[in-house]
């Protein structure tokens, strides 16, 4: 201690305002790092973090990684070079420190071979007599500047934020297809010899997951084969990306397994939901029948019945229809509804006896015939504008008619089919014309539009 | 010559000064700068406020020869700096120049302004190169040489004022406030009274040598180079056709027409240095630049007519420059 004294003492006031010079610039560069830290400490854990859940693949993590490095000595350089103490700067700061009025400013920066040697040595023993007052390491100490703070403030509120809204760019990317990533699974495995086989099993499943005729049940069954053979496989995998790919490959598999079996138990729930609905449907007036305990559609094909009885749009009805055709419920045997091009045959003779299947009370009104046909696959006339029925029927659209005598029956509350026995005559199967009209035409009408009698008989 | 001998002079000059004058203190200290500057002063301000008494009292202390004109405008150069006149001798005749009152070391110009320009005008040879011409002859100053000139800024009627030239010849111009209270009531104690104080002499008859030590001495005192490119820039910033950054809000750009001449610049480093030794140091501080820019650059920039009409004054300006012109 005394030795460093001693040699301190022997320093000339120049040589320790460049000591001082040199400890600020180490300030300097530490308050630098500190302020790059933290923002590179959240982009490495960002990054590690997308990486880990497989948004980025590890070339595009790297190379992150290194950029971000990279940047932050770049900013850790030029932030040190831009506030780096100079001699001169240090001289200031011992002059305001001793009160020397310039004596360090003017000794450090003076030529000294220009001045009267005894001046600049008077100058030099009145500048270590003032030294001697302070301990550059007790006045110069470093301190964390307030800039630190607030880079990691700033680089923590990033990070929170960052986790915040996280489960929302999951759930977009949840929206996106699992099929797809499967695909892309698949694709990477392939350049894996051992797992090229495994490879080709998911991309067909793939395939086959992107088809919708194929039943939902053997979705499930062809995913929970494929689950096992990932599972199998990774258990003998030894490698550490291999195992790390069959390892997405299971929880991709395992996803999709969950969503077909929430998809089945929808379905389920959606056919209890029809049988429970009957009951309701018969405390409405409806001249209307049920369409029993396995009609997965009751409830809809309830309301849809009512608000035709009500005079309300047909087109409402033959959108909420194509609503109902979802591939999902063509999987349950029981609901699925006769196409209505062949129920129309069918159903003659039922729709006049007014009693349902399930044993439901007939209504005076219209008769099971005069409802739009349930099922699958649905007539391509039930989808809305725009959507593609199996047949592929684009941008068709519809006009809803409704007959004269049918705007009197319903003004008198009386279905126009709610006499059938007295004239047995051969109405549409519905109250309504879907016949297509092309999309381009301009005058297509949208709305109810009256059907001028001389017409009456080409459309019957 | 040491520091401390500088100091110890310089404290007895002032406190012998103070003896007869009161108050002004900050305007005794800068016009003995000057003197030990080797430089000429200006003093302005009203009549009654003690410049003459001060310069009077200044050349008592100094133990040097002491010279007064009154300025008037009938004032012929002749009368300053002396003529040729027909003698005899011996039967013969011949001219003989006899020397005018400027050739004193301590010479009061009083109400300077009052005289022609071309009187004017013949003290600038005299200011500057410290000798004069008369006939096709020079003739040496005397050495230390001072003059020390005053001016009324309220009397116009009948004056000429002081052409940029010449006034950029003085070293220093430093205006005189009215006395506080206090130091009215000590003026009139001194004055009203039996007793009045007199300044004793501190330096000898022969004390030129001395003066010229000291001022020496006062050019040797260290000073650094930041300090230096300071000076530099406030004396640029005074420049109203080179400043930049600030355009045409820049109150030097506004209201000056002309800026410093290389003279104010080095007024500033020398009386600069002068307080640094004044206050026993060796080197000079930005304090003493910053004591020193006022009477150093004041009657140097020029004001246009814009700050005529708005009165305002170059001491604001100046302000201005040093508040903008950082120090590191």
């Amino acid at each position: 201690m005394r030795t460093s004294t001693d040699a301190q003492g022997r320093e000339s006031p120049e040589q320790r305002v460049g000591r001082l010079a040199a400890q600020l610039r180490n300030h300097e560069l530490w308050d630098s790092l500190l302020i790059c830290s933290p923002p590179l400490l959240v982009s490495i854990y960002l990054g590690m973090y997308l990486y880990r859940a497989a948004w980025i693949a590890p070339i595009t993590f790297l190379l992150l990684s290194g950029a971000v490095i990279g940047l932050s000595l770049l900013a850790v350089v030029v932030h040190t070079r831009r506030l780096r103490p100079s001699v001169r700067s240090a001289a200031r700061l011992v002059d305001e420190k001793t009160e020397a009025k310039d004596r360090f400013l003017t000794l450090a920066t003076i030529d000294v071979a220009l001045w009267p040697a005894a001046l600049v040595g008077r100058l030099r023993s009145e500048a270590a007599a003032l030294l001697e007052r302070i301990d550059f390491r007790h006045e110069f100490p470093y301190r964390i500047k307030r800039s630190f703070y607030w880079s990691f403030l700033i680089s923590l509120i990033a990070a929170t934020l960052f986790h915040l809204s996280m489960p929302l760019m999951e759930s977009t990317r949840r929206q996106a297809p699992a099929y797809e990533k499967l695909s892309e699974l698949a694709e990477k495995m392939a350049q894996r010899p051992p797992l090229s086989e495994l490879a080709y099993d998911l991309h067909t499943l793939a395939v086959k997951l992107q088809d919708p005729n194929v039943a939902e049940q053997e979705k499930q069954t062809l995913i929970h084969k494929a689950l096992e053979q990932v599972e199998k496989q990774q258990k003998k995998e030894k490698e550490q990306e291999s195992r790390a790919l069959l390892g997405e490959a299971s929880s991709t598999l395992q996803g999709l397994e969950q969503q077909s079996a929430k998809s089945q138990q929808k379905d389920t729930e959606k056919g209890d939901g029809g049988a429970q609905s009957n009951p309701s449907q018969e405390g409405q007036g409806e001249g209307r029948q049920s369409q029993g305990g396995g009609d997965s559609k009751g409830e809809q094909n309830a309301k849809r019945s009512k608000d035709m009885q009500k005079g309300q749009d047909a087109r409402e009805n033959s959108k909420e229809q194509g609503k109902e055709q979802s591939p999902q419920s063509q999987g349950d045997g029981k609901d699925n509804q006769p196409d209505p091009s062949n129920k129309s045959d069918k159903g003659t003779g039922k729709e006049l006896t007014g009693k349902t299947p399930g044993g439901s009370q007939e209504k005076p009104g219209r008769s099971r015939s005069d409802e739009i046909p349930q099922g699958a696959p649905p007539a391509e006339r039930f989808y809305k504008p725009g959507e593609q029925g199996s047949e592929g029927v684009k941008g068709a659209r519809y006009v809803t008619v409704q007959l004269p005598e049918e705007l009197a029956a319903d003004s008198k509350g009386e279905g126009t089919l709610s006499k059938p026995s007295k004239e047995p005559r051969a109405y549409p199967k519905i109250p309504v014309s879907n016949a297509p009209l092309p999309a381009h035409v301009p005058e297509a009408p949208m709305e109810k539009q009256q059907l001028p009698l001389e017409y009456r008989g080409i459309i019957r | 010559m040491e520091p401390e001998k500088f100091q110890q002079v310089f404290k007895r000059l002032e406190a012998e000064v103070r003896k007869v004058i009161v108050g002004h203190d900050d305007v005794i200290r800068q016009v003995l700068i000057a003197f030990f500057a080797g430089g000429h002063v200006l003093l302005e301000g009203v009549p009654g406020l003690g410049k003459t008494l001060l310069v009077k009292s200044l050349s008592h202390v100094l133990g040097v020869s002491f010279k007064r004109i009154q300025f008037t405008p009938d004032l012929m150069p002749s009368d300053i700096v002396g003529t040729e006149v027909l003698t005899e001798a011996n039967g013969r005749r011949e001219f003989q120049f006899k020397k005018g009152p400027i050739f004193a070391h301590v010479v009061l110009a009083d109400e300077i302004n009052r005289a022609t320009p071309k009187t004017q005008s013949a003290v600038l040879e005299a200011m500057e190169e410290k000798q004069v011409t008369v006939f096709g002859e020079s003739h040496t100053l005397a050495c230390p040489f001072i003059v020390l000139a005053t001016q009324n800024p309220i009397e116009l009627e009948g004056t000429y004022p002081l052409p940029e030239a010449q006034l950029d010849r003085f070293f220093f111009k430093l205006m005189v406030a009215p006395p506080s209270p206090i130091e009215l009531r000590e003026i009139l104690k001194r004055t009203t009274g039996t007793e009045t104080g007199d300044a004793g002499k501190v330096l000898p008859d022969d004390g030129g040598k001395l003066i010229g030590q000291m001022q020496q001495l006062l050019r040797q005192v260290l000073i650094a180079p930041p300090i230096e490119d300071y000076v530099v820039r406030v004396v640029h910033a005074t420049q109203p056709n080179l400043i930049n950054g600030n355009g045409s809000t820049s109150p030097v750009k506004q209201y000056l027409r002309f800026g410093s001449s290389p003279r104010g610049a080095q007024a500033v480093i020398l009386g600069a240095k002068g307080n640094a030794l004044a206050d026993g140091r060796i080197h000079v501080s930005y304090e003493d630049v910053a004591k020193v820019i006022y009477p150093a650059l004041r009657h140097r920039i020029i004001l246009n007519f814009q700050a005529e009409a708005e009165n305002v004054n170059t001491d604001e300006i100046l302000a201005e420059v040093v508040k903008q012109v950082p120090r590191a």
